[in-house]
């Protein structure tokens, strides 16, 4: 039986770094993967999606190039030619993954790895997935790091058909719909709408909770709702849930508050569940929380001292690069490096249209603690840059605590918005002043300098934005 | 003519009170009976209100400020009215003040007041403190302002700096060389922490930072704050003065004896049935009365020369409330039967948790009795509160495994423990005196015919 110093089960973004941070210490590492490498993220998720709104993007500035004097006529979107491209994509980060892997000597096995004793697995090999097991390799390890991730939920209510998809089975279509409706106004469902509704899909985007996008501040769902309903043309219906769905060849119907809803598709994107079915954890000794997670500490240590739980499967932030970041902490702590806690501050990227990120404290969440905060807004349509590009929507915020002036929150809606989040992760990070921010030279034109005109607006000392009228 | 404000005297040994806060400020308009000032003496908090109408024209003595009791702190008259130029005398001697009703200030209610510790609590004779805050040092910084100005930019105290300026003054070249041999350029610090530290006026030079390389972040600046010194109220302070003081100069001694309190215990509840809420702190209250008088020398002070003998036993008994501890005084608690003793006592009780106790009903104890028998304890031992000669720390009674008639048996149990001065109690007195105790408190028949 071999043995490894690490074995790393599931080769997302969490899973592969991991075991190429344990190879960099000099550990032993194998890495157990049932599907492709680069796990959901690489292969149905981020990576994928962000491939087809590419193409969407450039279908709708091609459309909207007239007003910049670029005219072209009879542009028409293939779909099929999208989807090579994103499978190109994807394709080549793949394999990017496996090099990466095989330069750092991490031993890579096919297959369902199965817990038999808390240092001890069981790798079962099949051809596909619905065979019985062809071989199976026992491997041996000091630590193991968990990254198996989640999966979609489907609510059992919805009927089985083709025509109800979630997010993955969405990404492998081989046309577009003409219409679709959207249960679920998470990022996910709004991302896929965006997406599909700028491809000319008529959408229609259903959300239980009172509003979409909700971990956003009021006033930059706002902003995104504006251009989703009025530029993309797609209906956003909430506060109701979507009932008496029912999927037949002709296509999906469903009503909402008593109205009657019919579309081609049905997407899902209601949430997402960890993935844990296969590993016997409790042959390990764990045991998962009542949501299904396995339950960690602030360095990703589970129950057991030697098995570590990493990303969407350990019940934290369920986001790809927080997965990465904790991948590291762990693969460190694994190899007896004194451990760092998990990182806490995690921005959050939506590529709707318009874009949004956010990081840090809401303005409602200050509400909620009670906390006295300050918040500085800039509207990309008093840049220079932004105007000269044409892209004048949506604006960013600053929230800074009212008595420090620490920076504690940044929202960005609007073009290159995902880009933007950086720099003030960054600085809330290193726990800048909104002051110091104000003071930093920022390059003139550029779509960065709007953090800068925040921060004075934030102490209402803006140059480019009249002085707000004193009640 | 406006008229004159005086500090009332709250408390028959009080001689100075500080104003903890004006409730007017200057050009308000004051009507008979509206609040002026809060103060804060040794005892307690309590609002003053005013017996004049007008306008408050001046306050001579500011929030924070201590003046002897009956001195002028502000004048009430007409707008535009002058202000006679020296204020009445300050200080009259407290034989001869007049009683609080006779002035022209009133003091109308008290708050809760932290009156003492666990055991020793407040009373009697004043003691002089300190009316500067032991935080501030009095002695004056000489530096110059650029060496000043680079400490505050550096966020440093400059206290500990050598000068080498005339006069020893500190310049700025020796600030520079003080930071250098601290290492202060290696120092790391976020932007938002070292704003707040320069707002809270920490000393960067004594923060240990808890960031990536040591570096200072906001959560060590949060736990610096948390841990700055903090002023203790005035009342706080005389409280550990007098502690100090009684601890250190009084030789305590203390013995202990375990009470069987199963039979009392029995008859209180037969009592409660009949509608008679007597409680363990009565019986031990006419336990202990009965017992001074047959020791007097327990009811007694000592100034380490001579010996009084107090001939009425003032029982003080310590309350716990919320805010701290509180010990009013049963006046003449050798004349009360034990209904008029539990009333007495009752009543006091009541007007302690509602913070309603006058400062004179909190002085002038001959003997303290603490009682933590409801906080769960096994034993403990009281500090003596100054002027007397012990106090008695009663715990809790528990159901305990004893030895009776040679068998183990389940009994009630409670530990008294006197402390007592050895300046006037020997070992052999305090030995009688408790066992004494117990033996009241064991003979039921003694309380069937007291109540």
């Amino acid at each position: 039986m071999e043995n490894f110093d690490v074995v790393v089960i599931g080769a997302g973004p969490g899973g592969y770094p991991a075991a190429i941070r344990a190879a960099q210490l000099g550990a032993k590492v194998a890495l157990v993967e049932r599907e492709n490498l680069g796990g959901t993220c690489l292969n149905v998720g981020c990576i994928p999606t962000k491939a087809l709104i590419a193409c969407a993007d450039a279908f709708a500035h091609l459309r909207d190039a007239a007003k910049l004097g670029v005219k072209a006529t009879n542009i028409s979107a293939d779909f099929g030619a999208m989807m090579a491209h994103k499978q190109g994509v994807v394709t080549q980060l793949r394999k990017g993954v496996g090099a990466l892997l095989a330069g750092n000597g991490v031993k890579v096995f096919q297959g369902q790895a199965a817990f038999e004793a808390h240092d001890q697995i069981v790798i079962e090999h099949r051809t596909s997935n619905t065979e019985q097991p062809t071989s199976n390799t026992r491997i041996k390890a000091g630590k193991f790091i968990i990254a198996t991730g989640s999966t979609s939920v489907m609510p059992g209510f919805l009927p089985k058909h083709a025509r109800v998809v979630e997010s993955r089975s969405f990404l492998d279509l081989q046309q577009l719909p003409a219409s679709m409706i959207v249960m679920g106004g998470g990022y996910i469902g709004c991302e896929l709408a965006c997406l599909a509704a700028a491809l000319g899909v008529k959408v229609t985007v259903v959300e239980l909770l009172e509003d979409v996008l909700m971990l956003l501040d009021n006033d930059v769902r706002r902003e995104v709702k504006k251009h989703m309903e009025q530029k993309l043309g797609m209906r956003i219906l909430t506060g109701k849930p979507l009932e008496n769905i029912s999927a037949e060849a002709g296509g999906i119907s469903a009503e909402v508050g008593g109205e009657k809803l019919s579309a081609e598709l049905l997407l899902v994107a209601v949430g997402r569940k960890p993935v844990t079915d296969g590993l016997e954890l409790e042959r390990a000794g764990l045991k998962t929380n009542e949501r299904g997670f396995i339950p960690v500490d602030e360095f990703n240590r589970t129950a057991v001292a030697s098995i570590y739980a990493i990303g969407d499967v350990n019940g934290g932030m369920q986001l790809a690069h927080a997965a990465t970041s904790q991948a590291m902490i762990a693969a460190e702590s694994a190899c007896g490096k004194k451990p760092h806690k998990n990182e806490t501050l995690i921005p959050g990227v939506i590529f709707t249209m318009p874009e949004v990120a956010i990081v840090g404290l809401t303005e409602a969440d200050a509400k909620k603690q009670g906390r006295a905060i300050k918040t500085g807004r800039f509207p990309f349509a008093a840049l220079g840059r932004a105007l000269a590009a044409g892209l004048p929507e949506g604006f960013v915020k600053l929230i800074a605590d009212a008595g420090s002036d620490q920076l504690l929150g940044a929202q960005a809606v609007g073009a290159h918005a995902t880009d933007l989040i950086a720099p003030a992760t960054l600085a809330i990070r290193a726990e800048l002043t909104a002051a110091e921010l104000g003071r930093t030279v920022h390059a003139h034109p550029t779509f960065g300098e709007i953090w800068m005109e925040a921060a004075h607006a934030l102490h209402g000392e803006c140059i480019h934005a009249a002085p707000r009228k004193k009640a | 003519m406006p008229s004159p404000i005086a500090m009332p005297k709250p408390g028959q040994f009080t001689e100075e009170c500080t104003i903890v806060k004006w409730l007017k400020k200057e050009g308000d308009a004051v009507a008979k009976g509206d609040i002026l000032f809060e103060i804060e003496t040794d005892k307690a908090n309590m609002e003053v209100e005013s017996f004049f109408e007008g306008t408050l024209l001046k306050i001579l003595t500011p929030e924070g400020g201590t003046v002897p009791v009956q001195a002028v702190v502000a004048w009430v008259g007409q707008p535009g009215e002058a202000i006679p130029a020296t204020p009445p005398a300050a200080t009259p001697k407290p034989a001869a003040a007049p009683a609080v009703s006779g002035q022209k200030t009133e003091v109308r209610s008290q708050k809760p007041a932290v009156s003492a510790s666990q055991a020793a609590p407040v009373s009697a004779p004043v003691l002089q403190h300190s009316s500067t805050p032991a935080l501030q040092s009095s002695r004056r910084l000489r530096i110059s302002p650029r060496a000043k100005a680079l400490a505050e930019r550096s966020v440093i105290n400059p206290a500990p700096i050598r000068g080498t300026g005339p006069g020893g003054r500190i310049v700025e070249k020796d600030v520079l060389a003080y930071l250098e041999s601290k290492g202060y350029a290696q120092l790391k610090i976020t932007p938002t922490a070292k704003e707040m530290a320069a707002a809270e006026k920490l000393d960067l030079l004594t923060i240990r930072g808890t960031g990536e390389a040591g570096k200072i972040t906001v959560d060590d600046i949060k736990r610096a704050v948390a841990e700055k010194p903090k002023a203790m109220s005035k009342m706080r302070q005389v409280i550990a003065q007098r502690l100090t003081q009684s601890f250190s100069s009084t030789p305590h001694f203390f013995v202990t004896v375990s009470v069987d309190m199963t039979d009392l215990v029995a008859y209180r509840a037969t009592l409660k049935a009949k509608n008679l809420p007597y409680s363990v702190t009565d019986f031990i209250a006419m336990a202990v009365t009965l017992c001074l008088k047959e020791f007097p020398a327990v009811n007694s002070s000592t100034d380490g020369k001579s010996i009084w003998w107090h001939s009425k036993v003032n029982l003080g008994l310590a309350v716990s409330l919320e805010s701290g501890l509180v010990v009013p005084v049963v006046r003449d608690a050798d004349d009360l039967t034990l209904q008029e003793l539990h009333d007495t006592s009752a009543a006091l009780f009541e007007k302690a948790r509602n913070g309603k106790l006058l400062p004179d009903e909190m002085s002038g104890s001959t003997f303290t009795i603490s009682n933590m028998g409801m906080l769960n304890v096994e034993n403990f031992t009281a500090i003596i509160n100054p002027g007397e000669a012990a106090i008695l720390a009663v715990s809790s009674t528990t159901k305990q495994a004893v030895v009776k008639n040679d068998q183990i048996v389940v009994r009630q149990m409670m530990k008294i423990t006197l402390s007592s001065d050895h300046q006037v109690i020997d070992g052999a007195l305090a030995a009688q005196f408790v066992n004494a105790l117990k033996a009241k408190l064991e003979d039921v028949t003694l309380w069937k015919k007291l109540v």
